[in-house]
């Protein structure tokens, strides 16, 4: 398990991280989310032991970062490139040298992962001479190929096709199965929604949420049901625990007082119209993310 | 450990596998070789014709010795360098004579003539009038033999016994010996003690500036493309700058063992002189500390550069540094042991310049030797201190280049 207390980060005049903390435990993977700026990577940044932060404490499995634990880290930083004029097994091979893999273990594991992913055929070849996509896919192997038990991933699917972007998807839920930690860094708020279990949300170096997917979802959800239906839907706004009706020929939605629950609010209405389609609208984690980054300019003004 | 020999192996092998490196193998010694052999071959080199001289003497007093003298310097022994002829015509005036002379130097008919003025007097005056300004040891030759002649004539004169007047001609030269620390002695050479001081100096810069622009260049792109992360989140700041001085270091071991090779093999042919070759051991070391010290500190300086263009700037700048020594090594020669020199030679930046000059041109005392490479040892140590301060925060940020002032504040930062 990594946790992170109360860290922070100071440079000349700026705080570039107020007090963030955060746990992530084995096998799940944990969003950092927040607009550009918002203090992201100088957070990844200090679980990488790249910057030493100005307070603030950081462990793993209980003990310390220490060099050692440098060794069981993989990371792919945002900005990509490797050696350009250098061959591509030559490359992967330096990266897990410093992981203190040994030589022919880190071989056969290179080419394994050439061979996962799909670009084997340019093991020799410079580094130049490969497309953008394959030169990341070969980033992605230096960050993975020296078996990482805590990987920090900074927007590891920009730059991919649709195809690739599976790919390295399915290999980093292969990881969860495997029981690894995982940190994603993201702006795609789809593939946070589907990948991770728990987020935490920052901007301007401060926490404006920490927790589970879900309860986010509920906390800023309007609890707002839609129905499709059959017959005269009219007695519906007069129900109560009913907020708002917006309801059209046989279609509405509506939004339900806070303490009612939709499946409550189903059993109220089922007996009376013929219901064809009944569905919970659940706010998008975009919109979550532009809401609670709005809100939180607007407490600042 | 292992991490800094993964980053020195790297370091070094993807730099040897440049074109640039193995170029620079060939092209450096290339050029020093024409620098080291233009001397020995200039001073064999001879003009292959006879030149043909005219003799204008009105009092006719010397131009039989004269033809005679001139006759006795041979081409390769067969072939006389000299073809004299007397251009003095009885009826003529001095002037005409001239006139007709100048003329035939400018048609090229003949190299160019002696005009002996005031002959049969004691103010006597010799003129040579040529196209050119005259080749130094053509004119040495007629002064001599000139004053050869004037002497014989006026001995003969006087009755005065024909061998006194040998002994007189024949002046006796004082020959340079230069006496090495361990009582061996060996001919000194202007040329080659310049050349060779020259050489050394030459390569160390060339070196220092050829491998440090690399250096710069390779970090600043790990820095652009954030490569530096991957790495510092691996190992720490120290073992990636310790690496990166082993590795480059071997680099430039390896090539001073191959340049070092290539000039055994010319001395076995005698193109490069032996005595390039005397005090090879000690300036060695000094090659290899100054290198050592140099490259840390571009490790130091590459950190903070941002783009190719300020790598650029920078080496510029250091290259000046370097290139110093070099304009000291004339008055150096003629004056080995002025208070500057010593005093540069204790400077660790130009002290392994400065000891390698003063070692080629006059025995350095021992316990100098132990001095200065003490002193170097420490500076390299210092040096890395201060370069891995800067080393530490400079390969993390990006954007504007730093002002002085936040270096000094990197340094002092514990």
């Amino acid at each position: 398990m990594l946790v992170v207390e109360n860290l922070r980060k100071e440079y000349k005049n700026i705080v570039a991280v107020d007090n963030i903390s955060f746990k992530v435990e084995e096998g799940r993977i944990f969003g950092i989310l927040g607009p550009n700026g918002a203090g992201k990577t100088t957070t990844l940044r200090a679980v990488l032991n790249i910057i030493r932060p100005t307070s603030g404490k950081i462990t793993f499995n209980n003990k310390p970062i220490t060099n050692e634990f440098l060794n069981t880290i993989g990371y792919l930083p945002e900005e990509r490139g490797l050696y350009k004029r250098s061959k591509v097994t030559d490359v992967i091979l330096y990266f897990a040298g410093l992981k203190k893999m040994p030589r022919n273990k880190a071989l056969s594991e290179a080419k394994s992962w050439l061979k996962k992913l799909e670009i084997e055929q340019y093991a020799d070849k410079k580094i130049e001479e490969l497309s953008k996509g394959n030169q990341q896919k070969v980033q992605f192997i230096v960050s993975v190929v020296h078996d990482p038990d805590l990987l920090i991933l900074d927007e590891p699917f920009t730059g991919f096709d649709p195809i690739n972007q599976t790919l390295i998807k399915e290999t980093v839920l292969s990881f969860v199965t495997a029981g690894k930690i995982i940190i994603l860094s993201t702006h795609q708020m789809e593939t946070v929604e589907k990948l991770c279990s728990d987020i935490l949300l920052i901007n301007k170096g401060v926490e404006l949420y920490l927790g589970s997917l879900a309860n986010l979802k509920k906390n800023f959800g309007t609890n707002t049901v839609k129905i499709e239906f059959d017959g005269d839907a009219e007695f519906i706004s007069t129900l109560n625990g009913v907020q708002n009706v917006d309801r059209y020929r046989n279609y509405a939605e509506i939004q339900l007082k806070d303490n009612i629950d939709p499946s409550e609010f189903l059993k109220m209405i089922v007996n009376k119209i013929k219901i064809k389609s009944f569905s919970v609208l659940e706010p998008t984690l975009n919109k979550i993310f532009i809401d609670v980054i709005n809100q939180s300019h607007n407490r600042q003004v | 450990m292992k991490k800094i020999f993964e980053i020195a192996r790297w370091e070094f092998i993807e730099k040897v596998k440049t074109k640039t490196f193995i170029i620079s193998l060939i092209l450096t010694p290339a050029i020093l070789i024409i620098f080291s052999v233009t001397p020995t071959l200039l001073s064999e080199q001879e003009t292959s014709q006879t030149k043909v001289i005219g003799l204008i003497d009105t009092s006719e007093t010397y131009i039989t010795g004269l033809k005679e003298e001139l006759s006795k310097y041979k081409l390769n022994d067969v072939q006389p360098s000299y073809l004299s002829i007397n251009l003095t015509t009885k009826n003529k005036s001095l002037n005409e004579m001239k006139k007709y002379a100048d003329n035939d130097v400018i048609e090229e008919k003949i190299e160019g003539y002696l005009l002996i003025l005031n002959g049969g007097t004691d103010s006597v005056a010799i003129d040579y009038r040529s196209k050119s300004s005259g080749n130094l040891k053509d004119i040495k030759r007629f002064e001599v033999s000139f004053n050869d002649i004037r002497i014989k004539l006026k001995l003969n004169k006087e009755n005065i016994n024909p061998q006194i007047l040998k002994f007189i001609s024949r002046s006796v030269e004082v020959n340079p010996i230069k006496i090495e620390e361990s009582g061996k002695e060996s001919k000194s050479d202007f040329l080659i003690t310049f050349f060779s001081s020259f050489i050394f100096i030459m390569l160390l810069m060339m070196m220092i500036l050829y491998s440090g622009g690399m250096l710069i260049r390779s970090l600043v792109e790990e820095k652009s493309n954030r490569l530096i992360e991957i790495i510092v989140s691996s190992c720490n700041a120290n073992e990636l700058l310790t690496g990166k001085i082993i590795g480059l270091s071997a680099l430039g071991f390896t090539q001073i063992v191959i340049w070092f090779l290539i000039g055994i093999s010319l001395v076995s042919t005698a193109l490069v002189p032996i005595e390039l070759f005397t005090n090879i051991p000690v300036i060695l070391i000094y090659f290899i500390l100054g290198f050592i010290f140099y490259t840390s500190m571009f490790v130091g300086i590459g950190s903070v550069v941002t783009s190719e263009q300020e790598a650029q700037q920078i080496t510029t700048y250091l290259s000046f540094l370097l290139i110093l020594p070099i304009i000291f090594v004339l008055p150096a020669l003629e004056n080995p042991h002025a208070v500057y020199i010593h005093i540069l030679s204790y400077i660790p930046f130009t002290l392994p310049s400065f000891m390698m000059l003063r070692l080629n041109i006059s025995p350095v005392p021992v316990w100098e030797i132990l001095v200065t490479t003490t002193i170097m040892i420490f500076s390299i140590y210092f040096m890395i201190i201060f370069s891995a301060k800067i080393f530490r925060i400079g390969i993390l940020s990006y954007g504007k280049r730093p002002a002085l002032k936040e270096l000094i504040q990197w340094i002092r930062e514990k």
